[in-house]
């Protein structure tokens, strides 16, 4: 017994120190799974260590496996920042006061593409009647949502429409589910479907475009609302300064895949908020 | 041979198997399982390339630290989730049970004690342990966010009311002369129990709760796969990449894991034979209590968990959504979840049939080591690791969650059966073979009115687990009312996700009902 309260007590003391160091000026950034997550983690690096000097302050990324606790955690203020997609934004505005802060020039007027297999003949929305059909994770704006809301207003509905709907929860795993033939057809984010032709990672010969969607507002990088507000304009600052002719902001720009950064603001997403509560997914 | 001229009843037991096999026919179409998928190009190409990546398991010294990491984070989750429990389960049992009223007069019936809150505790257990605990998990994770915490709360709440019930049971059924004595000296309800139950219901109290404690592992490990930490976690990512080689070791580790469990419950079990036995086992059992919420304790805090959250989040739940437009996804995902329980099982009586055969060793010696190895490989893997495995090979949906749970329950079925035929008595065989009758017909005449009963009522227990289990696979991605509750939470659609899971309960019971009235049918 007196072996476990030693460890109990050296494990209260740990957690007091732990609870210290958070006191620090550290800015806590997350960010949905919308990509593998080592793939996060390479694609926010130099932008970490950006924002760092910018900022004068740590910054530390906390890796989420799963959208909605991105949510959570952002409103329940265990994260200060984090990158957000439309449809998640939405959400954590109806839970709690959070602010966004800038997007990408490209999720002003963001895409999403319908993909179907090649083997199984697919070359529109209407050769997967009765067919298989793959959304990412189902709190995705470009995954599931838009395209959702899209087909509905094709007066196709997903459930009746396809003979299985499934979520494979991340971008890249569609394409994968598709070109493997386990699903016939799907939906996804179109930039991610862009890098992955460019690097050469989606076979032509097995999966192929079939429709894309009208324009929407897309993902943003998002602080809970209680985040003092002389640090939100410096955060808003260090993205706005971002210049493509700067080769070190390039390289960071490159792998959020931006040409710039813009501010954005609430009204933005009323687009978004609609569609979600017309194709069900917002009550 | 099958086609033994002889064989009278050959005809007619063809006919019924065929029959039976028409009545599964609707189980393939709502569950598009189609066997074939299995064999196809693209299927074996990329089961061939997963597999292949196996070898050899991934042994870099980053990743190796965080599996040690993470199987001692599981550890320790089973372990204090289980303390919870019994922290939960034993005052419940103690206060529910019968065992210690059974001498008592009318007077202690009148108490208000019995008769008010005891009804309404053993309605707490069923509610407790009929939600299945990666739902628990699934709930908790989104109260109290990601990380070990949730699995904790969710395998003691879980437990708990398991621990409670079947405590209050075992207390039941010791002999009642000790109790009745004592309560004839006028001994009140904490001394009865002190002096004439504890100490003979005390062997199968630890018996058990080391068995729950074995269980407790299992589901710690997959716990992961909605977000609350342990090696789950690592596996969920590494099948998602479809990484062969960190799969393999995780899929070692947890062998060795479940291995070097049943090991030291063994030696827990042994001790209490002996006369310090108790005293030193009740002491590890502290010990490890306390060091695992040592070793858990840092995340929690450093997360800032906050517990006060659990009340809102609970009441968001109520009143369950009775909206018109629910009813159509309920009424699917219900079908769905029994066709999958249903041909699932079956699949499973075949296969565990046809393995018993070798593993009750009618093939020598060396068939039958080898079938028991693969039939304990086939159990040791949990049903919802074989899903997320089964859905790399059929693709998301119902298919998979069959595979998934064929699997599995050939696994344990496969091993009870062989158990049956090892028991059966051997002459009525004998004498058939003696008199010339082939080997199949000896079979099917001297053994199989033997075992069939008994491998029907297994089968059916089964089937009563399974369909809780198809009830929830679809959190990996295998269909049935599990998506529905995963994609509700998923949405912060809480009063859903309430409708979800009454439907869940609700079919699960009607399984345990239909099953017990079916075995009782079966024993006359």
């Amino acid at each position: 017994m007196s072996f476990a309260k030693k460890t109990f007590a050296a494990a209260v003391m740990l957690a007091a120190a732990s609870v210290a160091l958070a006191e620090e000026a550290v800015l806590r950034v997350s960010a949905i799974p919308d990509e593998a997550p080592t793939e996060l983690q390479r694609k926010f690096a130099p932008l970490g260590s950006y924002l760092e000097k910018e900022l004068g302050m740590k910054v530390q990324f906390v890796p989420v496996t799963d959208y909605a606790a991105v949510v959570t955690a952002l409103t329940s203020d265990k994260i200060d920042m984090a990158w957000l997609g439309g449809f998640t934004y939405v959400q954590a505005k109806e839970r709690g006061k959070v602010v966004p802060l800038v997007q990408r020039e490209e999720d002003t007027k963001f895409t999403s593409k319908y993909i179907g297999s090649v083997a199984a003949g697919i070359n529109s929305l209407k050769d997967l009647k009765g067919k298989s059909f793959a959304f990412g994770s189902a709190s995705s704006t470009s995954g599931h949502l838009m395209p959702r809301y899209f087909l509905q207003k094709q007066n196709i509905k997903p459930e009746t429409y396809f003979k299985n709907v499934a979520y494979s929860g991340a971008h890249d795993a569609t394409v994968a589910w598709v070109a493997s033939g386990k699903v016939e057809g799907g939906a996804l984010n179109a930039s991610v479907w862009d890098k992955l032709v460019e690097a050469g990672k989606v076979d032509a010969t097995k999966v192929k475009v079939i429709g894309t969607t009208p324009t929407f507002y897309d993902y943003n990088w998002t602080v809970r609302g209680s985040l003092d507000a002389k640090l939100q304009k410096k955060i808003t600052a260090a993205f706005l300064k971002l210049d493509p002719k700067n080769p070190e902001h390039q390289q960071i720009l490159e792998l959020q895949r931006a040409t710039r950064f813009v501010g954005t603001k609430p009204e933005n997403y009323k687009g978004i908020e609609a569609a979600a509560r017309e194709a069900g997914l917002l009550k | 041979m099958l086609s033994h001229p002889r064989d009278p009843a050959l005809l007619p037991r063809l006919g019924w198997t065929l029959v039976l096999l028409a009545l599964l026919a609707p189980t393939f179409v709502y569950t598009h399982f189609n066997p074939a998928l299995l064999l196809q190009p693209e299927t074996l190409g990329t089961l061939g390339h997963f597999v292949a990546g196996f070898f050899p398991p991934a042994h870099e010294a980053g990743f190796l630290l965080e599996v040690a990491r993470e199987t001692i984070t599981t550890l320790a989750v089973a372990t204090a989730g289980l303390g919870m429990a019994l922290f939960l389960g034993a005052p419940l049992a103690f206060v529910t049970t019968r065992a210690l009223d059974l001498p008592m007069s009318a007077e202690a019936r009148r108490h208000p004690l019995a008769r008010g809150l005891r009804p309404i505790l053993r309605g707490l257990m069923i509610g407790l342990r009929g939600v299945p605990e990666i739902v628990w998990a699934l709930l908790f994770v989104r109260a109290v966010g990601l990380g070990s915490l949730p699995a904790v709360l969710a395998l003691g709440l879980a437990y708990g009311g398991m621990l409670g019930k079947v405590y209050a049971e075992i207390l039941e059924s010791q002999p009642d002369g000790p109790t009745r004595a004592l309560t004839a000296q006028g001994a009140g309800r904490i001394q009865v129990f002190f002096w004439g139950l504890w100490p003979q219901a005390l062997p199968e109290l630890v018996s058990y709760t080391v068995y729950r404690w074995e269980c407790a592992i299992r589901a710690s490990a997959v716990m992961g796969f909605v977000g609350a930490g342990g090696i789950g976690q690592l596996l969920d990512t590494s099948i998602k990449m479809m990484n062969g080689s960190e799969v393999s070791t995780l899929l070692l580790v947890f062998l060795l894991l479940v291995i070097g469990t049943e090991a030291i419950s063994a030696l827990a079990r042994r001790g209490l034979e002996s006369r310090y036995g108790s005293g030193v086992l009740a002491a590890a059992v502290a010990t490890a209590i306390g060091a695992s919420l040592a070793w858990l304790w840092p995340a929690w805090a450093a997360a800032g968990a906050d517990l006060k959250a659990l009340w809102p989040f609970a009441a968001s739940f109520f009143p369950p959504e009775m909206g018109a437009a629910i009813w159509g996804d309920l009424a699917r995902g219900t079908l769905e979840t029994l066709a999958i329980s249903i041909l699932g099982t079956t699949l499973a009586f075949a296969g565990g049939g046809l393995l018993a055969l070798p593993a009750s060793g009618r093939f020598g010696m060396p068939a039958k080591a080898a079938t028991r190895l693969l039939l304990n490989a086939l159990r040791g893997v949990p049903d919802l690791l074989w899903a997320a495995l089964a859905v790399l090979a059929l693709g998301l949906g119902p298919a998979a969650g069959v595979l998934a749970l064929a699997l599995h329950t050939t696994g344990v079925l496969g091993r009870l059966f062989a158990e049956t035929l090892e028991n059966a008595p051997p002459l009525p065989e004998q004498a058939l073979l003696a008199a010339g009758a082939g080997r199949a017909a000896a079979f099917g005449h001297g053994v199989l009115p033997e075992v069939i009963v008994q491998w029907l009522a297994y089968t059916l227990y089964r089937w009563e687990n399974n369909i809780r289990i198809a009830a929830v696979l679809g959190i990996v991605g295998a269909g049935g009312l599990g998506q529905q509750l995963y994609l509700a939470l998923s949405l912060f659609q809480e009063k859903t996700a309430a409708t979800v899971i009454v439907a869940m309960l609700l079919l699960s019971w009607l399984a345990e009902e239909t099953s017990r009235h079916t075995r009782l049918r079966l024993a006359h």
